[in-house]
C-alpha cells in the first residue's frame, strides 16, 4: 500500500512539474498594432474607382516561435449603412508581396513582426467616384487571421477602421461626410 | 572523364493528380543520359502521393500536447499539429516511449536517440509552412515506398539510377530511397547544397549528369 501510495506521489509530481514547464514556456501571441497604422493613400483612381493603401505592423509578443497561417480583410460595409461604392480589399506581406489574395504561411519568431499592406479599392455604384466619396461612411475593416503554433490552432480578429474623411483627404476632396 | 554535373528541372507545381514517373518522364526525358542518377525530392513524391493533411483534420491527443513541449522551436514536431500528425503515423505509445528514452540518452549526452526510436516519419515530416503555396498550410509526411518509386523512375527513364532524397538550406542531406546500386553517402554529399533550391516543388527534380563515372572513382 505504502509503494503504491509512494508511486501516485512521484506520478503527481511529475505531471506538476510538467505542467510548471509548460506553463514557463507560453506560447507564441500575435497583436496587429493598429493604433501604428499608417494613414490611407491614393495609389490609384479614376472617374469611377479609387485604389488606397495603408500600413499596419504586427508582433509575436509571445514566449514562443508562431505560424501565421493565413491572413486576410473582412471588410464590413452594408448596403444598409451605405451603398455608393462596392469595397475589394485584400492584404498582402510589406515584405513578400503578391496581388493574388493568397497568404503564404509564414513563421514567426518570438519577438518579431512584420507588416502588412492593405488595399482597398472603392468603385462607384453609380458612376462618379467623387460623388460617391461625398456620402461616405466610416468602414470597419476586420484583420483575420489564424495562428498555430504550440497550442490548438485559432483563428481571431484585429479591427481597423477606415475613417471617411481620411478617404476624403487623401483623394483630395474637400466635401463633407455624413 | 566526364564532370559531375547538377541540372535542377523546373516543373509546374505538382499534386496528388500527378503521377511522380510520368512527370519526370515528361519534364526530363530529354535531359537524361545512362550514366546520370534522376534525383527528386521526398516532400514532392509525398504530395504526389497524397500524404499530406491540414492541421484542422487533426484532434491532438494529451501525449502530443505535451510532448511538443519538449521539441525545439526549428523542429516539425514542435508544434502539436506536427507532432500528432507524425504520432498518428508511428504510433502514439511507439513515440512516447521514444521520447523518454531519447529524454534519458541528451541527460548523459547521447544526441539523435530520438529520431533513431520514433520511425522515419519523425524525421521527413514536413510541418506547415515547410513547403510552397499551394500547400504551405498542410503537414506534409514523408514518401511511401521511396526505394520502388526510385526503382521505377530507374527503369522508365533508362538512367543509372534514381534516388529520393531530403535536403534543405541548412546543408542536411539525407537519401531516403534509391535504385539499385547506388551509394547513399555518396549521393548525400553530391546534393548537401541543396540543389533543389528553397522552392524544391519547382525544381523537385535534379538530373546528377554523370554520377556512374563518381561512384566508379569512389569505389576504385
Amino acid at each position: 500500500m505504502e509503494l503504491l501510495i509512494g508511486l501516485l506521489v512521484i506520478a503527481g509530481l511529475i505531471a506538476v512539474a510538467i505542467w510548471l514547464y509548460i506553463a514557463n514556456q507560453g506560447d507564441a501571441e500575435f497583436e496587429f498594432q493598429v493604433n501604428q497604422a499608417t494613414a490611407f493613400e491614393v495609389v490609384d483612381s479614376n472617374e469611377t474607382a479609387i485604389t488606397l493603401k495603408c500600413k499596419v505592423p504586427f508582433v509575436n509578443k509571445g514566449t514562443q516561435d508562431g505560424t501565421m497561417m493565413d491572413c486576410y480583410t473582412r471588410h464590413l460595409l452594408p448596403y444598409e449603412q451605405y451603398d455608393g461604392v462596392i469595397v475589394n480589399s485584400r492584404l498582402e506581406l510589406e515584405s513578400a508581396p503578391r496581388s493574388d489574395g493568397y497568404f503564404e504561411a509564414i513563421i514567426i519568431p518570438k519577438k518579431t513582426g512584420q507588416t502588412i499592406v492593405i488595399t482597398v479599392q472603392l468603385t462607384a455604384r453609380h458612376g462618379d467616384i467623387r460623388q460617391a466619396l461625398a456620402q461616405m461612411v466610416d468602414m470597419p475593416i476586420d484583420i483575420v487571421y489564424q495562428v498555430v503554433a504550440r497550442s490548438d490552432w485559432y483563428i481571431t480578429k484585429t479591427r481597423l477602421v477606415m475613417k471617411a474623411a481620411d478617404v476624403v483627404r487623401a483623394a483630395g476632396l474637400v466635401t463633407g461626410t455624413r | 572523364m566526364a564532370d559531375l554535373e547538377l541540372v535542377p528541372v523546373p516543373t509546374r507545381i505538382l499534386t496528388d493528380k500527378d503521377n511522380i514517373v510520368d512527370i519526370i518522364e515528361q519534364y526530363a526525358k530529354d535531359k537524361v543520359g545512362p550514366n546520370d542518377v534522376i534525383s527528386v525530392a521526398e516532400s514532392v513524391v509525398a504530395i504526389t502521393q497524397g500524404r499530406i493533411t491540414r492541421p484542422e483534420d487533426l484532434k491532438p491527443g494529451l501525449l502530443a500536447r505535451v510532448m511538443c513541449r519538449f521539441v525545439p522551436q526549428k523542429g516539425s514536431l514542435s508544434s502539436v499539429y506536427g507532432m500528432q500528425a507524425a504520432m498518428n503515423m508511428e504510433g502514439e505509445w511507439r513515440f512516447f516511449f521514444a521520447m523518454v528514452v531519447g529524454l534519458l540518452a541528451k541527460i548523459v549526452g547521447k544526441n539523435g536517440v530520438f529520431y533513431e526510436l520514433a520511425g522515419e516519419q519523425a524525421a521527413l515530416i514536413d510541418d506547415v509552412t515547410g513547403t510552397m503555396p499551394p500547400f504551405d498550410k498542410h503537414i506534409v509526411y514523408g514518401p511511401k515506398e521511396p526505394e520502388r518509386v526510385a526503382q521505377e523512375i530507374k527503369e522508365r527513364l533508362g538512367c543509372y539510377g534514381a534516388t529520393v532524397a531530403d535536403v534543405n538550406d541548412l546543408k542536411r542531406s539525407r537519401i531516403v530511397g534509391t535504385s539499385d546500386g547506388l551509394k547513399p553517402d555518396l549521393l548525400a554529399r553530391i546534393l548537401i547544397d541543396n540543389p533543389f533550391g528553397n522552392a524544391s516543388q519547382k525544381t523537385p527534380i535534379v538530373i546528377i549528369k554523370n554520377y556512374a563515372q563518381a561512384q566508379a572513382q569512389t569505389l576504385g
